[in-house]
């Protein structure tokens, strides 16, 4: 990689920002949005150099961008889907399905069952990551409503 | 006999869980809408089943002159609109806290309905944005991102078209991402330093089932076995399709000849 974690920031920050137009984000979330967006994909970056498998990095990224999704839903009062979809855009594995594609062309099937099982491994990583976070916010939500009805 | 009010109560709230779905709201939010709508109403007994590809409302006064009522709404096309969603979201709270009257409700939901997209332009402003920005991110040089956005720019114009003729997601990403490898393989050919591979990955990101792929993850989260299988299998569909396009012509292209860099 040569580019830096700043550049690949801005980046994935802009890409996310066309997808905010693209599925017609309220205007006064469209900023939040890209943030969630390129800190997704810097989290996964930074996995990524710190030697997590892509597999790895992906299911923390999706972990990150559901965790600031629900906050920032909390905070500006807004479904947390609204969030959520553009943020999850640039992890989602387009390269790897690419890739797969490629190797089959060129009849190279362990080439290609490796990419193969890459992507859907990543797929299922950002899958896992939604879920987890998900469950793990719903969990600690249920608890604090219990605790504040205890006293 | 048919409770009038209990029918126009139905009419929003099948209106409301329509709009949201067309626009690509968990199954959850849709039934939530309803269920508050109808309980602004004050009535008692209301059950829904929402699934991707339709919704089914019933509810009973409790009252013993009134029929319970049915409503099916089939739900064809999907896109996602984060906005619609956002405002019928609010709209159901509101319509919950407030003395809103059902005609006042019924000329909300139908404004939230007819409003528009961003401009055109914007939108393949924003597509071209995308496109050469991944470019970048996956080892693109300047001109392979340049190449990108006229490959995002001409993929997003063409998706639309295919979207106002009706084809189905998976032909329509089949052509698009063929488009978008003919047109970077073209670029690749006649310009030295343009690449093929991050046009190709830039443009195949444009139409990544992302939507699909977290919509079937909430669903599956809150119990909708039924409708996150639906979307799990449409995200799939889409991503069969895009690699299934650029694999076609890139193969195409090596047949005839042309040298793949």
């Amino acid at each position: 990689m040569t580019t830096s974690l700043l550049t690949q920031f801005l980046y994935a920050g802009l890409a996310t920002f066309g997808f905010t137009i693209i599925f017609r984000v309220p205007k006064s979330d469209i900023f939040v949005c890209s943030l969630i967006g390129a800190l997704g994909w810097l989290t996964y970056q930074v996995a990524s150099g710190y030697g997590f498998t892509a597999v790895m990095a992906c299911f923390l990224g999706a972990c990150t961008v559901a965790l600031l999704s629900d906050i920032f839903s909390k905070l500006l009062k807004d479904a947390s889907t609204i969030f959520i979809i553009p943020g999850i855009m640039p992890l989602v594995p387009g390269a790897g399905m690419y890739r797969m594609m490629l190797e089959l062309i060129n009849n190279d099937m362990s080439g290609f069952a490796t990419e193969a099982t890459q992507t859907l491994l990543s797929a299922g990583a950002i899958a896992v990551g939604l879920l987890v976070m998900g469950s793990l916010l719903k969990m600690i939500r249920m608890a604090g409503k219990k605790i504040r009805a205890a006293f | 006999m048919v409770n009038v009010f209990q029918k126009k109560i139905l009419i929003v709230a099948v209106y409301a869980a329509e709009i949201m779905m067309r626009n690509g709201a968990e199954i959850y939010r849709v039934e939530d809408t309803v269920t508050r709508i109808c309980k602004a109403g004050r009535i008692k007994h209301v059950e829904v089943f929402a699934t991707p590809t339709g919704i089914f409302v019933s509810m009973d006064s409790g009252n013993e002159n009134d029929d319970p009522l049915t409503y099916i709404k089939r739900i064809h096309e999907t896109g996602t609109n984060l906005s619609k969603i956002s405002k019928v979201n609010h709209f159901s709270r509101e319509f919950f806290d407030t003395d809103l009257s059902v005609e006042e409700g019924m000329d909300i939901l139908r404004e939230i309905d007819r409003e528009e997209e961003y401009p055109y332009m914007v939108r393949t402003l924003a597509a071209a944005i995308v496109c050469s920005f991944f470019a970048v991110i996956f080892g693109g040089t300047i001109i392979d991102a340049l190449v990108a956005a006229i490959s995002g720019v001409s993929c997003y114009c063409f998706s639309i078209m295919f979207r106002k003729l009706n084809v189905n997601s998976f032909i329509r990403c089949f052509f698009c991402c063929g488009l978008a490898a003919l047109i970077a393989l073209l670029a690749a050919s006649s310009i030295p330093d343009a690449s093929y591979d991050p046009i190709i990955i830039g443009t195949i990101m444009l139409f990544v089932p992302g939507a699909a792929i977290t919509n079937a993850i909430r669903d599956f989260l809150s119990g909708d076995m039924l409708a996150g299988t639906a979307r799990l299998m449409e995200a799939l569909l889409i991503a069969v399709g895009l690699a299934c396009g650029a694999g076609v012509v890139l193969k195409v292209w090596e047949m005839t000849g042309g040298v793949l860099v």
